[in-house]
């Protein structure tokens, strides 16, 4: 009897995570390994929010308990960094210097929040969203009432503004272009979304730019924001300018990188034992005749299911959730289907 | 749904390396630390098979808000200093518990090698790059357990001047280099750990330090007993080396100069005890150390102490056996031998300490029995009590009586000196050799009560229940807990009968059966021979069904309660080489106690 199959997959995202379930259905006896960099388990990121209406533990917001990953068999690997992929040889390089070795890989390694170069340099004076621990952070900043400096703003930071609104804290945004991204929207339609955010008691402040952002230790809010017209306070300074893909451990090994992973339809890079899936991947589209981005929940559960059934044999192509509009809800609220989950 | 945490405090931390890695040495700055800070601490240490070389070592702490009398099961924090050694024990970790570890070790690892790669997926992982954080705070890679110390400390928001302070104590007299190093590893690393949000669940509530109380010790069963052995003025010593007695005499070592004692290190075990019983005939205050192999050779000495009625104390700390068994494994399997093992009718006082405290008791009490009584002493411990370090508060007055030998009085020059005189009490003036007036012969032989040679039937018969009859007043020797019912009161359900370090469990396993609402009540036996049946029985009475949980095969203490009382027992007997688990004590309570129900309903 041949040795069973050993699929890694780096990411235990959405992609990673519905991937590694349709690997199990697909092959009862293979060995699964997945790796993450995070020290939890999956959990829905967009309820992390939660933390602001009390929620302390972690594990009312996990996608799957504990025992999930043992009854099917995966074997999760946490707190571990990828650092480089060596396809010759078939073996990840881990930065605590072990290497583990696959037959298929899946790289599912999403996306980080991209700061422009312009913040970097304030980068120790910024708040992150993306973890539990972001989130935890972000409370212990936050007075009851406090104001949140939102710089940027893209769908997944007006979730994570409304949400805040809601549970009794300010939100300044500073707008920029990029609004309602991934969402393209006409000026038109922009002032009334706008208008629609003021009304959900979202302050949007336009068409001004950031210079700087200094730490106060002079009593009230932490932070100022150095405009270019005046200056804004606030507790927490936080920016959301969109994803861009975390795959600086695939430099170098031999695949296709343009601005996230090159992939075909079927989610295959240009090695053959190696896939891709979420918003890591730069998907072909035949029709546009370029490579582009399918971000959202709902389309990296997809591509995780693909990704699983072209791994194991079949040949299928994404078929991406056809983008729907922004729109506004009976509330008057601006609403998204970027913003449904399941 | 809000899954609220554990109210109180009570978290296992245990931290596992190499023999060179600090591994003990960062368990006992920890322990010491959390119990100044006031919280109650057990801890127990387990080191390497090998006396020289690289093995495994794991340093196990257990920190409470209310007192406890055994480790848990499985620990809520797991350190790893040495994946190879870790790694099989990444199971004991509880759920949600922590794994704290290398994360940027210094050479290529094999892939399966680390510790990440063993984590279940209902543990935390803590990846710290130790080597890194030391060298950057020390200069050297050595100081990585004081950092993962200081990363524990500072995740949990222990008290960090306190841990300070026992690190200045731990390296007092080295250069001051030491200390400064070892404090800059430590805060290297409690920065770290304050700044990592925690995703464990252990609890540790913060607590005001505990002021007034000096006198509260962080010590093991071999320091304590060392302490009890110093307090009742013990003169001589006389030892062989074996795990795990061996401390005792390296710390006796150590303190007794310094009271004008005197240690020698004897070429085996039988010149040791024959060297203890010569002192003990002299007058001084004498004992040796040994384990179950040691005193199988000493058993015919022994017999020579019963026969010649001399006092000297014997500590012995049981391992797994028979024969060299499994040196660093707890057993408690030489009851038997430490009880019958003598040619002859040959009985002696046997004692067996259930704690830290206990050990610290019977050691000084055990000084005071074998003058009393003239015989030799057995202090029965075992490799868990030896290495297990609680929190002890030792009484501010020696409470140890340094001259109880029952003394010759002036002596007229007409009548010979009888040295075995049947007296009320069977117990004969002893007089020490060169005493004016009192010139006796002792001997191995049966003798007469001038000691002298005598094998006739009506000598033996009155000799022999002289030495039995004189030990019986042994089971009432003032202040010393010769047996202690814990408990409910009254008829219960189910008795638990225990003895040395296993009670622990005992009573841990008893609390909870009482909070299932199960009647439940533990005896524990400290003083083994003679057995205190006068205590025993009427326990035995108020119990429907009675369960002795043990660590050895054979169930040698159920059979000594049955022997020496006619009862049955329900016997539950281990030999895992580790203490009993308490679920396994408690799963046999829930089965006797269904049991006893029904019963009562038929
Ligand atoms: C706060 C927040 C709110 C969001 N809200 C919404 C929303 O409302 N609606 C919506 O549709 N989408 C939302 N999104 C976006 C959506 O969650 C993403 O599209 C989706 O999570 C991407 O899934 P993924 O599996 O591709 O990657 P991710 O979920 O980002 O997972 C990436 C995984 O790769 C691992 N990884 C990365 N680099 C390495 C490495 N070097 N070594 C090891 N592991 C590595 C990470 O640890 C992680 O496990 C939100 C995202 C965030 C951060």
């Amino acid at each position: 009897m041949s040795e069973p199959l050993h699929y890694v997959i780096i990411g235990t995202g959405a992609a990673g995570t519905e991937a590694a379930l349709h690997l199990r259905q697909r092959d009862a006896d293979c060995r699964i390994t997945m790796v993450t960099a995070g020290r939890l388990l999956f959990i829905r990121r967009y309820e992390l929010p939660k933390v602001f209406d009390g929620v302390e533990d972690w594990r009312e917001l996990l996608v799957y308990p504990p025992e999930f990953y043992d009854e099917h068999g995966i074997t999760v690997r946490r707190n571990s960094w990828v650092t480089n992929v060596d396809p010759e040889r078939r073996v990840l390089g881990m930065r605590h210097k072990e290497e583990v070795s696959y037959d298929r890989l899946l790289v599912a390694s999403g996306g980080g929040g991209y700061i422009p170069a312009g913040l970097s340099e304030y980068r120790h004076l910024l708040q992150r969203f993306a973890t539990f621990g972001d989130a935890i952070r972000m409370r212990q900043s936050l007075p009851e009432g406090g104001r949140v400096i939102m710089l940027g703003a893209d769908m997944t930071g007006l979730d994570l503004a409304r949400k805040l609104t809601a549970a009794g804290f300010r939100l300044t945004v500073v707008a920029t272009e990029q609004l309602f991204w991934p969402h393209e929207v006409s000026p038109r339609k922009r002032t009334r979304f706008v208008k629609a955010l003021v009304a959900m008691g979202i302050e949007v402040i336009q068409g001004r730019a950031v210079a700087g952002i200094e730490a106060t230790n002079s009593g009230g809010p932490a932070r100022r924001v150095v405009m270019d017209k005046g200056d804004l306070r606030g507790d927490v300074v936080i920016p959301f300018f969109g994803l861009m893909p975390t795959l600086d451990f695939m430099v170098g090994a031999g695949v296709d990188i343009e601005r996230g992973l090159l992939v075909n339809p079927q989610l295959a890079t240009t090695d053959k034992n190696i896939w891709a899936a979420g918003d890591v991947c730069q998907i072909w589209s035949p029709e546009e005749n370029h490579y582009r981005f399918y971000y959202g929940w709902k389309n990296v559960k997809m591509m995780g299911r693909i990704a699983a059934l072209n791994m194991t044999g079949d040949n299928e192509a994404v078929d991406t959730v056809k983008e729907e509009d922004l729109f506004i809800n009976a509330n008057g609220e601006i609403d998204s289907p970027f913003w449904e989950y399941d | 749904m809000s899954r609220k945490r554990k109210p109180v405090t009570d978290i296992q931390i245990a931290i596992c390396g190499s023999a060179g890695d600090g591994t003990i040495a960062a368990g006992d700055i920890l322990k010491r630390a959390m119990a100044r800070a006031g919280y109650k601490v057990i801890a127990f240490d387990l080191y390497p098979a090998e006396i020289r070389g690289f093995g495994k070592c794991i340093a196990r702490t257990r920190i409470t808000a209310n007192q406890v009398y055994s480790m848990k099961q499985k620990s809520d924090v797991l350190i790893s200093l040495d994946d190879s050694h870790a790694i099989p024990h990444v199971d004991e970790v509880c759920d949600y518990g922590a794994i704290i570890y290398e994360d940027n070790p210094m050479s290529k690892v094999e892939e399966g090698g680390h510790i990440s790669g063993h984590a279940a997926p209902a543990h935390i992982p803590y990846g710290i790059p130790f080597r890194e954080m030391s060298e950057r705070a020390t200069g050297s890679a050595r100081s990585r357990n004081m950092v993962a110390v200081g990363y524990i400390a500072g995740l949990y928001g222990m008290p960090q001047k306190i841990f300070h302070e026992i690190v200045t104590a731990k390296f007092k007299g080295k250069a001051a280099v030491v200390t400064t190093g070892n404090i800059a590893a430590f805060d290297a690393g409690y920065e770290a750990g304050a700044a990592t949000i925690r995703l464990d669940f252990g609890v540790l509530e913060s607590r005001s330090r505990r002021r007034g109380k000096a006198d509260l010790v962080m010590m093991n069963g071999n320091a304590a007993t060392v302490r009890g052995c110093l307090d009742a003025g013990i003169e001589t010593f006389f030892g062989y080396p074996i795990t795990p007695a061996t401390s005792i005499m390296e710390i006796l070592a150590a303190e007794m100069p310094k009271t004008g004692g005197r240690l020698v290190q004897t070429e085996d075990e039988i010149s040791a005890v024959a060297a203890a019983i010569g002192a003990g005939y002299t007058g001084a205050r004498s004992a040796t150390a040994t384990s179950g192999p040691g005193l199988a050779l000493m058993t015919e000495m022994l017999g020579l102490g019963t026969i010649a009625e001399v006092p000297s104390v014997i500590f012995v700390s049981q391992r797994g056996g028979p024969s060299t068994g499994m040196p660093t494994k707890t057993e408690q399997s030489d009851l038997n031998l430490a009880v019958f093992g003598v040619a002859g009718d040959g009985q002696r006082i046997v004692l067996a300490p259930t704690n830290v405290e206990g050990c610290y008791k019977c050691a000084g009490k055990a000084f005071e029995m074998a003058e009393q009584y003239q015989t030799p002493v057995i202090v029965l411990l075992d490799l868990y009590l030896s290495n297990r370090y609680e929190a002890v508060a030792f009484p501010e007055k020696n409470p140890f009586v340094r001259k109880c030998s029952k003394g010759v009085s002036r002596r007229g020059t007409g009548s010979p000196y009888s040295r075995y005189a049947i007296t009320d009490d069977w117990v004969s003036p002893r007089a020490v050799p060169g005493t004016e007036g009192c010139q006796h012969a002792i001997t191995g032989l049966e003798h007469d009560v001038f000691g002298r040679p005598n094998d006739q039937a009506h000598v033996h018969e009155m000799m022999s229940r002289k030495r039995h009859e004189k030990l019986e007043a042994a089971i009432n020797h003032p202040d010393i807990t010769i047996s202690k019912r814990f408990g409910d009161r009254g008829k219960v359900d189910v008795g638990l009968l225990g003895w040395g370090s296993t009670f622990g469990e005992i009573l841990e396993a008893m609390f909870v059966a009482q909070k299932e609402g199960i009647k439940c009540a533990a005896m524990k036996v400290v003083m083994l021979s003679p057995f205190p049946k006068p205590a025993v029985v009427p326990y035995l009475d108020d119990c429907a069904e009675v369960l002795v949980p043990e660590l050895n095969y054979e169930g040698q203490f159920a059979d000594l309660v049955t022997s020496a009382t006619g009862r049955p027992v329900n016997r539950l007997n281990r030999v895992p080489g580790t203490p009993m688990r308490v679920d396994e004590i408690l799963a046999e309570i829930r089965r006797l106690a269904d049991g006893a129900k029904q019963m009562a309903a038929e």
